[in-house]
């Protein structure tokens, strides 16, 4: 269901170069909250209402009176409600704490038919028109908001779908003749409404305040910031083919930054992300104290690092770091929008029944799973954003592609939604990943996998075979509409020498050629699994996501040194490293009067 | 070193006038100590003192000044639509804003990117959080000026005309510290009234009846409490706060035409107790609302008209900020040009503007005017300088600009006007802006005059704008006969209302002065008369209508 996520939009941004300054997100003084049972029945009753209502009289001529307009052919409101709460703290102090709530519709529109309507090709986005709705059980209130966003909805369809079959008409057969919207069953499922979210303001503002107090054992630390979003939300769904659907998505994420500058002037960060499905599940105090200790230790340790020297042999990727390579690289590339349209890559079109990865591997997208192992895994969901039920999808099958994440968008050989239908409330739901698993039949212990490395660093000649840790996924340091939105961006790569050494840390290092070359050069994996949480931005908006993989052992892997900035750590030391404050002018004067 | 003392200050809220009133006459004279009681204050000057003295990068040259400001905002918002809350924002955010300047009075670092680095800093008066988030922006900043100073010396090396006056002025440094401000405001009570406002166009009787027309009906209540801090390495050491809250009204509706018609109405204070009370907020909608349907039954107005047209003060008070705001500041003017200022009145310099019976003064210092509370007032401004009433316009002879720390030919000091948004750096800007006229006419006066004039041109009718929308266009337009007879005509813009037009077309303006206050970035007010024009053009808009609904609304 539409997603709205409160994560505060100036940290998506490529933050530390400056904090960006922006106003601050959507916050809100707690509304008298109705009886939960209560406000189901109003709110999807009056969605209903209106929608068969708008349908009935749409296009039927008589309305006003003037020339006959085309009927939609399908309408649907997407309704989320959502309360939340957002705790900002950074050098020790708090910066933000807000709550509040908040109910966002979005209204589609069709126009034409499903083989040709007003979202095809570059038009898709006109499908949406976004709005805030009243709070509370006010129906006039309620239903004259939708009747506004409908309105002007259906003008901008006519208007787009009039485009289309104008462009139809001048340009040559496209490649994948697919209709515009696949034909679906309605869904009907009246879950439960999600309570009001929970969260001790007070005893979280401190605990966020003892976070970021860590970092002032870390003098190299320059800029760090702790930050708990909370959000219980209730997503309702109505359409013209007649689905009703209610259901609840909770989720706490708080995440971690920590901030440095090398000697040489290369920007160098960490971020490290905890979710649970309330405040409740996440980590305890001492064990994310502990956490923030190890990545000040980190950033510390990768400031001295040496950069990186371009190379070309076999490396590891960690269960975490595989996970996000997995998602970025792959996952993406499997959505189904991605092969249709004269702009996409379409990489894996011709792919079915195809090899794309060893044979050893499987991979499949399953968003209803919401635990692996103890973990939580955030991408889950019940129903997708157009209403279609969650179901898990077998991606790619002993190595062999089988099919796409689909939304109710076709493509060529496939003409239905396989419940990945998925956006950011304000946006066209594309195909999107929820849960991507990875799974192996190849495994052996992580001492064995390294054990691998080093022979086959030996085997090519190589002094040592590398190991990324870490390594970050576009979106936390790309604007959300930068084009490289999937790259995948290595925080922390060790060396690991075949002579015995030490392993060695180094800084810089980024992945060159096609990233997907290096997944068919996967000779092995590790036998424990690694969860990725987080948040995913792409055209449909942000939306909560996992990966889930083993460690990898990759045959070739080409690195080079990252194009790194010219300028210089910080001058003086951050106050917080001086033994005591230096005493004010009045203080030395000795005159404090 | 000069000491503001408090008690001369009218403070805004009345509850902080008194707070301040008793408290500064015990202590008249603030000093670097009692500032330092402040542990925000406290953090400023000691980052402050450090980076002033160690800040260096070898081989370039130590900053020679540097300013740490420092807000903290509370707000709250809260907003309806059709009679239902959909929500309120409450923020507290404090943002720091470190200038640091290289080279010296004569030429430093400042102009684009040398003017200063925002960042956000800790709620809490931890001193080390404060101070780090300023270490960071100092460096920043420094690092800033260093390579803004080196381009400006290349620069000045292309040109031929030396600049015409310095980069900083030299001011006095003042200590003043006024009481933080706090936001106070009922929040649920709010936001009911809200609703209720936003559902008159269902809930009152005497317009109910057209509620289906009605596509939009909104209301919002705004608050705001602002605190800064400022100290800068002159010595200056300033805390001040300010509170705004306003209350708005609006709904639109199509004419049979598709032409898109809206009404809005707001109130605005420095404390809640300023704003109107519900009932007399409720009336003022529902003028608005019932103006609604007048306007949708109102005639188109005639293609174009030249002849005399009449402002009312309300309309005249957003003319004039449209003409004169931006003109009567004073900004640098472009490298290795002898021009004094920017502007329309770059070149106006003791020239004549406007007729000689209009003066124009701007005096932050006015906190009130006939009981109405100004938005744009203060005492100090946002670089520490005290605020000047500054004779902009005398006999419509223009006689001074209204300039902050950036000189310009002539204006060697600041006269207390630079001004800055949250988080922004400052710039010239008006406070509070008085236009007053020489033996003004009442409104009658004024209304026989116009009708007079149409009389002396053989003019079938002549215009009378009561309030305006957008720039240059009016919400309320009458059109008034040979007989006096008013008749509201829809769909109009205004042309030829331009500087121009004040100076040679300004025939006579009113004796009352409407209040209009703005609640911006930066609040500003501007105190005006009705404006009556020998010459003005009034014609069709020619705006696209859009289609009217497409389906009728709910039930």
């Amino acid at each position: 269901m539409p997603y709205k996520s409160w994560f505060p939009s100036s940290l998506r941004r490529f933050w530390f170069i400056a904090f960006a300054i922006s106003p601050a997100l959507a916050c809100a003084v707690a509304f008298p909250v109705a009886a939960a049972a209560q406000q189901t029945a109003v709110l999807l009753d009056v969605m209903t209402t209106e929608l068969h209502r708008a349908m009935s009289l749409l296009g039927n001529g008589s309305a006003t009176g003037d020339d006959k307009q085309l009927s939609p052919y399908f309408l649907s409101y997407s309704v989320s409600e959502a309360s939340y709460v957002s705790i900002r703290a950074q050098y020790g102090a708090l910066a933000d704490s807000s709550g509040g709530r908040a109910r966002v519709a979005d209204v589609q529109v069709r126009v034409g038919d499903p083989k040709l309507d007003n979202t095809h090709g570059d038009h898709r986005a006109s499908a949406v028109n976004n709005l805030e709705l009243p709070l509370g059980d006010d129906r006039e209130a309620l239903a004259r908001s939708l009747w506004l966003a409908t309105n002007s909805g259906y003008s901008s369809a006519l208007d787009n779908f009039l485009r289309v079959k104008t462009e139809a008409q001048v340009r040559a057969k496209e490649e994948d003749t697919s209709p515009d919207f696949s034909v679906e069953a309605p869904q009907t499922h009246i879950g439960s409404v999600a309570p009001p979210v929970v969260v001790d303001r007070t005893a979280w503002e401190k605990r966020l305040r003892a976070l970021t107090l860590v970092f002032r054992e870390f003098p190299d630390v320059y800029q760090n910031m702790a930050v708990l979003t909370a959000q219980n939300e209730t997503d309702y769904f109505a359409s013209s083919e007649g689905s009703r659907i209610v259901t609840p998505h909770t989720q706490a994420r708080l995440v971690v930054f920590a901030v440095t500058r090398s000697e040489d002037g290369m920007d160098l960060f960490r971020d490290q992300t905890f979710e649970a499905e309330t405040v409740d599940g996440l980590p305890r105090q001492a064990d994310l104290e502990a956490a923030m200790r190890e990545l000040g230790k980190s950033i510390e340790a990768l400031r001295k690092a040496p950069v990186t020297e371009p190379f070309d042999g076999p490396a590891i990727l960690s269960g975490r770091a595989a996970a996000v390579f997995f998602h970025e690289v792959l996952g993406h590339r499997l959505e189904g929008q991605r092969q249709r349209g004269d702009e996409e890559g379409q990489t894996f079109t011709k792919d079915i029944g195809q090899d794309v990865l060893p044979s050893f591997l499987s991979v499949a997208d399953d968003p209803t799973r919401t635990r692996f192992g103890s973990t939580w895994l955030s991408g889950s969901y019940e129903y997708d954003d157009e209403g279609q039920k969650a179901r898990r999808v077998d991606l790619i099958d002993d190595g062999v592609l089988k099919t796409f994440l689909m939304s109710r968008l076709p493509i060529a050989g496939f003409g239905t939604s396989n419940g990945h239908g998925r956006a950011e409330t304000g946006h066209v739901p594309t195909g999107r990943q929820g849960n991507l698993i990875v799974t192996s039949t190849k495994t052996v212990p992580e001492s064995e996998l390294r054990k691998q490395l080093i022979d086959e660093a030996k085997k090519q000649g190589k002094p040592y075979g590398l190991y990324f840790e870490d390594i970050s996924s576009g979106f936390a340091v790309t604007t959300r509409n930068s084009p490289q939105a999937f790259q995948v961006i290595p925080l922390v790569v060790w060396r690991v020498y075949v002579d015995g050494r030490p392993d060695e840390l180094v800084r810089g290092v980024s992945i060159v050629g096609t990233p997907l070359a290096a997944m068919k050069r996967i000779e092995a994996t590790g036998d424990k699994s690694e969860v990725f949480n987080g948040e995913c931005g792409a055209e449909s908006g942000t939306i909560p996501v996992s990966a889930v993989a083993p460690a990898m052992l990759v045959s070739e892997m080409e690195t080079q040194r990252q194009p790194q900035g010219t300028a210089r750590p910080p001058i003086l030391a951050i106050p917080s490293a001086e033994t005591q404050s230096p005493l004010t002018a009045t203080e030395r004067k000795g005159d404090a009067q | 070193m000069i000491s503001l003392c408090c008690s001369k200050k009218i403070a805004a809220a009345a509850w902080i006038c008194t707070a301040i009133t008793a408290s500064s006459l015990l202590a008249a004279q603030p000093t670097r100590a009692d500032a330092e009681k402040d542990p925000v204050l406290k953090a400023m000057l000691t980052e402050l003192d450090r980076n002033m003295s160690q800040l260096q990068l070898k081989g370039f040259q130590k900053p020679f000044f540097i300013q740490y400001r420092v807000e903290d905002v509370e707000d709250f918002q809260t907003k309806a639509e059709f009679g239902a809350s959909e929500g309120s924002q409450r923020n507290h955010e404090r943002v720091a804003r470190v200038t640091v300047r290289v080279g010296d009075y004569k030429t430093d670092s400042s102009g684009g990117r040398g003017d200063g680095v925002p960042m956000l800093a800790g709620l809490d008066g931890d001193p080390v959080a404060i101070r780090s988030a300023l270490w960071t922006a100092t460096d920043q900043a420094y690092k800033n000026a260093l390579a803004a100073y080196a381009q400006k010396q290349a620069e000045l090396k292309q040109v031929q005309t030396p600049p015409q006056a310095d980069d900083f002025s030299h001011e006095k440094a003042i200590v003043s510290l006024a009481d933080p401000a706090r936001l106070a405001v009922d929040e649920g009570a709010w936001a009911e009234r809200i609703s209720r406002a936003s559902g008159l166009y269902r809930s009152d009787a005497s317009v109910s009846a057209s509620q289906r027309e009605v596509e939009y009906s909104t209301a919002s209540f705004h608050g705001r409490a602002t605190t800064t801090w400022l100290v800068t390495s002159e010595g200056t050491i300033l805390r001040k706060s300010a509170t705004d809250y306003q209350e708005t009204f609006a709904a639109g509706t199509q004419a049979a035409d598709g032409m898109r018609l809206d009404r809005s109405y707001v109130t605005s204070g420095t404390s809640v107790a300023e704003l109107e009370p519900e009932a007399a907020f409720a009336g003022h909608a529902v003028d608005e609302i019932r103006s609604l349907s007048e306007l949708r039954n109102a005639p188109l107005v005639e293609e174009e008209y030249h002849g005399p047209l009449l402002l009312s003060a309300d309309a005249g008070a957003d003319t004039l900020h449209a003409l004169l705001a931006g003109a009567v500041t004073a900004t640098r003017p472009r490298m290795g040009t002898e021009a004094r200022t920017n502007g329309p009145f770059a070149s106006s310099y003791e020239a004549r503007v406007l007729p000689d019976f209009i003066s124009v003064v701007d005096d932050p210092g006015v906190k009130t005017y006939e009981g109405k509370s100004l938005l744009g007032a203060y005492d100090v401004d946002d670089e520490g300088v005290p605020a000047q009433a500054v004779n902009l316009i005398s006999q419509g002879r223009l006689t001074s600009y209204l300039i902050g720390r950036e000189p310009v030919k002539d204006f060697p000091q600041s006269n207390g006007h630079g001004r800055a948004g949250i988080s922004g750096g400052p710039r010239p800007s008006i406070g509070v802006l008085k236009v007053s006229a020489e033996s003004g006419l009442s409104d009658d006066d004024l209304n026989r005059k116009l009708t007079d004039m149409a009389k002396e041109r053989g003019l079938k009718s002549v215009y009378y704008v009561a309030t305006m929308g957008g720039e240059m266009t009016p919400r309320l337009l009458f059109r008034i006969g040979a007989d006096g007879k008013r008749e509201l005509v829809r769909g109009a813009v205004l042309g030829d209302v331009d500087t121009r037009a004040l100076r040679s077309s300004l025939e006579a303006a009113g004796k009352e002065l409407w209040v209009s206050n703005f609640f911006g970035d930066v609040p500003t007010t501007v105190l005006a008369p009705a404006l009556l024009l020998d010459d003005a053009t009034v014609k069709r808009a020619n705006e696209k209508n859009e289609k009217l609904p497409f389906y009728p609304p709910p039930e």
